[in-house]
């Protein structure tokens, strides 16, 4: 169904639940201690492959207040991080001291942990596709070739993985820190329960990014404990375990050659694709840039072909709009490079090649409020300290999802609406708030919105940006039919037809009556009227959420050193609802991808095959000081319909941006992510233009 | 973390009758609680020393200025006596870490912190440092190892307050039980072929006191060249002090030790005056005889950096 622009509510409140969270108010799952709780840890082999060559569990179960030691000796490590055992203990400290007390001594085996010994160049291409390609760079004015690298990305998620589970024997209170709360009903299978036994409370959730949905094995371990030991299990990962073994985005390898005509529309060519992978597939790989759906240019005539390097490294999870940063960073670069050659400005050239109608707006906006005409010719900088400016577009496709919702209208006037969807920290509490209080022309302080609870109506996941979008209609729709229930009520008291009753900000009007909405509420004769809404999946033809992204980038060329000075993102955002949610996303995304450009890298050992860095000193992700000014810009449109998706979106263009303003500042392109100050001197080095 | 035994001492007496029990000093506990934590350090005993009031504070004697080894690198930040004579020392500490733990760690946990190195950090890598019986560096991802140094264990010092004490020829007052010394920065810090299971020449029983800096001492300055701006340690860094009338050019980040660049330092103190020329010679005779590892030669370029900007800054000319 059509949500209209009747559920727009622009405010500047702040979130719903901000002092419940900077007053440590909110309760996570690691926070949650049930009277009795017991604590599990999975025991995790170190390197890149191998086998235990031996184990003391004896006396790590000799620990006291150890329960239960479980080591599996036979079992044949693939990645650092793979699960080799277990240890339940009363408290932490047992748990520690139990690991230390098995003495594990592992046999490391050779792993592959550097991807570049993998790759031997592009696919080979049948005749004929070569062909095509040939003749269609052949007829263009100006080619681009090059090979791209990005990096392995852990989610790093500030709370990590975990969950509390509380068995009691026909159901269980599970309290779980999951992107979708209905998927932690998946924990009836090793409680050996119905699914309608479980109770998930999964209220608060400190960042998914993609890589929180299901149970995963702490969630398996804390069921199969709890329900061993009657007690309720907390199992949470600690950093290590976090950037070892709970999702991350895979890296790529990306070869393009791509073709423009003189007036720098792209003709043609081909991109190669290789997703960096851990152990099994997952996490979108590079693939979306084959995807039609998903172009972001009209390309022309080109070949796509794609395959995996796997590594030994843990299973990819998605990652916030997987296999987008990776291509888009690639392909950016790419048609930078084309607009260089032809001696087209960057901005006229996606003017030219992007699809978007929207998007060539978009290049206006940006392009005045980042200063483009402060942009000087790529390379002709002499000074240490150079500036650039870059550019980089991207888009995300607007889902319909199906979402349930329920709503109160109490006697007393509150008023409480039940979602079953999840806040993983993007406002999803503060809009289902703030759509019912619009709804109703209440104050906010009369609503209250809920979400993160299974007992709720099920809504989607938190996934593929579609929570915001389901939620808002779906709230609608319920308030709308308990207002509609109250209706009938003052209409019964008035003696007059529901269809005659007026209602508008909080007052009942019919003929020449008004009620204020405490009073008519205190005329049902229950304490609640209750009644639900939905939203159905399948809309087609709602668009895209279409963004761009400026740079303005300070790089020294003695030390490669790059300061991002600020970034303007403007992006298609739909109805708009709370505005400092939606710009504290979109400001997230950004800094998300500019740590992705800048500094994330998992490093493996090239001999043990150990992650060198997983924890937070050298696993680096950008600080306060690292971050620029981010001038989040939304696009509003008349005949925009319904909420739009930003998560995603908004971490997209980032890196393409960054990369591209470091190009034009010192007259050489990074081509490999993270671009660190290595990469750029080495860059300058290349060109020969360093001081 | 395993438990342990805590013990609060009130003063430098009952620090020492601590240390003789096998207690470990504990002081801002910044890094003694990360490698707790990480059961890289091993002890039951931990004692505080938090309280010992005579181990406080910034104070001015007749030739230097003393400081107390439980003073906070944010109180040596913002002392305006050291700010005065000694900005490099200052600066070396201002953006070191995050504001909260400036506010924690104190000058003596920040000289004694055990190396950043990945391996050494690492349970599951017993090297040299640890007993093992190769520096898994040498093989492996050596990034954000040493430059300078012939090994064994090719660790950089994590100081970045070492790396100015050491230019300003400051001198680290240290006491045992029974006696009490003063040893200079240059002998306080030790090579892994010194010292390999600690990077200090500190005894067993042991502690430091406090740290002086002469007063007599010119222009001076220190920089570090960091990747991240927020809560990263150097790439390099570099101090230079005039002390004396006698020039000291020390790198940082480079080294199992704050490294004096002798060929540098020479070089500077015969240049009679401070151009840009003059920094730049001076920066290439600082890295003139490095010996990188297999990922990290790019750094070097870094190193240089520091010098010439720190040999500009000291002598009060701006970085071209």
């Amino acid at each position: 169904m059509k949500v209209d622009n009747d559920v727009a509510l622009e405010n500047r409140l702040s979130r719903v639940d901000a002092l419940l969270k900077v007053a440590g108010a909110a309760k996570y799952a690691s926070d949650q201690y049930p009277a009795k709780m017991i604590y599990g840890k999975l025991l995790r082999f170190p390197y890149g492959a191998g086998t235990v060559k031996s184990a003391d569990a004896d006396a790590a179960r000799a620990v006291p207040g150890v329960l239960e030691v479980e080591i599996d000796l036979a079992e044949t490590a693939k990645y650092p991080g793979w699960v080799i055992g277990h240890i339940v203990a009363e408290n932490r400290a047992a748990i520690g001291d139990a690991e230390e007390a098995a003495a594990l001594a592992f046999d490391a085996t050779s792993a592959a942990s550097v991807a570049d010994r993998q790759y031997d160049g592009a696919g080979a291409l049948d005749a004929e596709a070569k062909q095509r390609v040939d003749d269609v760079l052949g007829r263009s004015a100006a080619v681009v070739e090059g090979t791209w690298r990005t990096q392995v990305q852990t989610h790093s998620c500030l709370e990590t993985h975990g969950t509390v589970v509380d068995f009691h024997g026909d159901s269980a209170d599970v309290w779980g820190n999951s992107q979708s709360t209905f998927s932690m009903l998946d924990m009836a299978e090793p409680l050996g329960i119905d699914r309608s036994a479980v109770r998930v409370d999964n209220e608060f959730v400190g960042g998914g990014f993609g890589s929180k949905f299901g149970i995963g094995a702490e969630g398996r371990l804390a069921a199969q404990m709890s329900k061993k030991y009657k007690r309720p299990c907390k199992v949470m990962l600690d950093r290590r375990e976090e950037h070892l073994d709970a999702g991350n985005r895979p890296g790529s390898i990306q070869y393009i050659a791509l073709g423009a005509g003189e007036d720098g529309r792209i003709l043609g060519g081909r991109i190669d694709g290789v997703s960096i992978v851990g152990f099994g597939r997952g996490g979108g790989g590079v693939t979306n840039l084959g995807d039609k759906r998903f172009d972001n240019y009209d390309l022309g005539a080109y070949e796509f072909t794609q395959s995996e390097i796997n590594l030994n490294f843990s299973k990819p999870r998605a990652f916030r709009a997987p296999g987008w940063p990776q291509a888009v960073f690639a392909l950016e670069g790419a048609v930078d490079e084309l607009a260089e050659k032809l001696g087209i400005d960057p901005v006229e050239m996606r003017r030219i090649n992007y699809r978007s109608a929207r998007r060539h707006k978009q290049l206006g906006i940006g392009a005045e409020l980042i200063g483009w005409n402060r942009r000087a010719p790529t390379g002709s900088q002499t000074g240490r300290v150079r500036t650039g400016f870059g550019v980089a577009g991207a888009m995300w496709p607007v889902w319909n999802t199906e979402c349930g919702a329920e709503a109160d209208i109490h006697r007393t006037g509150q008023v409480e609406v039940r979602v079953g969807v999840q806040d993983i920290g993007t406002g999803t509490f503060t809009l289902v708030t703030d759509v019912a209080a619009h709804e109703l022309g209440l104050d906010r302080s009369l609503v209250r919105g809920k979400v993160g609870r299974s007992s709720y109506p099920q809504g989607p996941g938190s996934g593929g940006s579609q929570v915001s979008r389901a939620a808002a209609p779906a709230t609608t729709h319920a308030v709308r039919a308990a207002l509609a229930d109250l209706t009938k009520i003052v209409a019964k008291e008035w003696k007059m037809k529901p269809e005659d009753v007026g209602y508008s900000g909080g007052v009942f009007t019919g003929g020449a009556k008004t009620l204020e909405w405490r009073k008519a509420c205190a005329l049902m004769s229950g304490d609640k009227i209750t009644a639900s809404g939905r939203t159905e999946t399948g809309q087609e033809g709602d668009g895209t959420s279409d963004c761009v992204q400026f740079a303005e980038v300070e790089v020294d060329t003695e030390t490669g050193i790059v300061r991002v000075k600020r970034i303007v993102a403007v992006h298609a955002a739909g109805v708009i609802v709370n505005r400092i949610t939606i710009e504290n996303q979109i400001c997230g995304g950004v800094v998300q991808g500019l740590s992705y450009a800048l500094f994330e890298n998992v490093r493996l050992d090239p001999n043990t095959g150990a992650m060198v860095n997983p924890e937070f000193i050298n696993y680096k992700l950008a600080g306060p000081v690292d971050i620029p000014e981010i001038v989040p810009v939304l696009d509003v449109e008349e005949g925009d319909t319904g909420v739009r998706p930003i998560g995603e979106p908004a971490t997209i263009p980032t890196a393409a941006a960054i990369g591209n303003a470091i190009a034009n500042a010192i007259g050489a392109r990074v081509r490999e992510l993270p671009m660190t100050p290595e990469r750029v001197l080495a860059a300058l080095d290349t060109k020969g233009a360093g001081t | 973390m395993k438990a342990f035994e805590y013990a609060v001492a009130k003063n430098e007496k009952g620090i020492h009758t601590a240390l003789a029990r096998g207690y470990t000093v504990k002081a801002g506990g910044i890094d003694l609680l990360d490698m707790l934590k990480e059961r890289i350090a091993k002890t039951d005993k931990v004692v505080s020393i938090l309280g010992v009031e005579s181990l406080r504070g910034i104070r001015e004697t007749d030739d230097h200025i003393e400081i107390g080894s439980l003073a906070t690198l944010a109180e040596l930040a913002d002392d305006p006596l050291v700010a005065g004579l000694a900005p490099s020392l200052a600066d070396s500490v201002r953006h070191a870490a995050t504001p909260q733990i400036r506010a924690v760690a104190t000058v003596g946990g920040n000289l004694c912190q055990r190396p950043r190195c990945w391996y050494f950090r690492s349970r599951d890598h017993h090297c040299l440092k640890k007993g093992g019986s190769s520096c898994f560096a040498v093989e492996g991802d050596n990034t954000y190892h040493a430059l300078f140094g012939p090994g064994p264990c090719h660790i950089v010092h994590p100081s970045n307050l070492a790396t100015a004490l050491r230019a300003l020829e400051g001198e680290v007052v240290v006491a045992g039980e029974t006696e009490k010394r003063t040893v200079s920065a240059a002998d306080f810090f030790a090579m892994p072929d010194r010292r390999m299971y600690a990077e200090n020449t500190l005894e067993d029983g042991e502690i430091v006191l406090a740290v002086r800096v002469p007063k007599a001492v010119g222009g001076n300055a220190y920089v570090d060249l960091k990747e991240k701006q927020s809560f990263d340690w150097p790439l390099a860094s570099a101090a230079v002090a005039q002390v004396g009338g006698r020039w000291n050019v020390v790198m940082g980040a480079v080294a199992p030790v704050p490294w004096f660049a002798k060929e540098a330092s020479e070089a500077l103190r015969e240049a009679g005056g401070i151009d840009a020329g003059v920094a730049a010679r001076v920066a290439d005779a600082a890295i003139a005889g490095a010996e990188p590892m297999s990922r990290n030669a790019w750094r070097l370029k870094l190193a240089r950096a520091a010098v010439r900007r720190a040999v500009l800054l000291a002598a009060g000319k701006e970085i071209d």
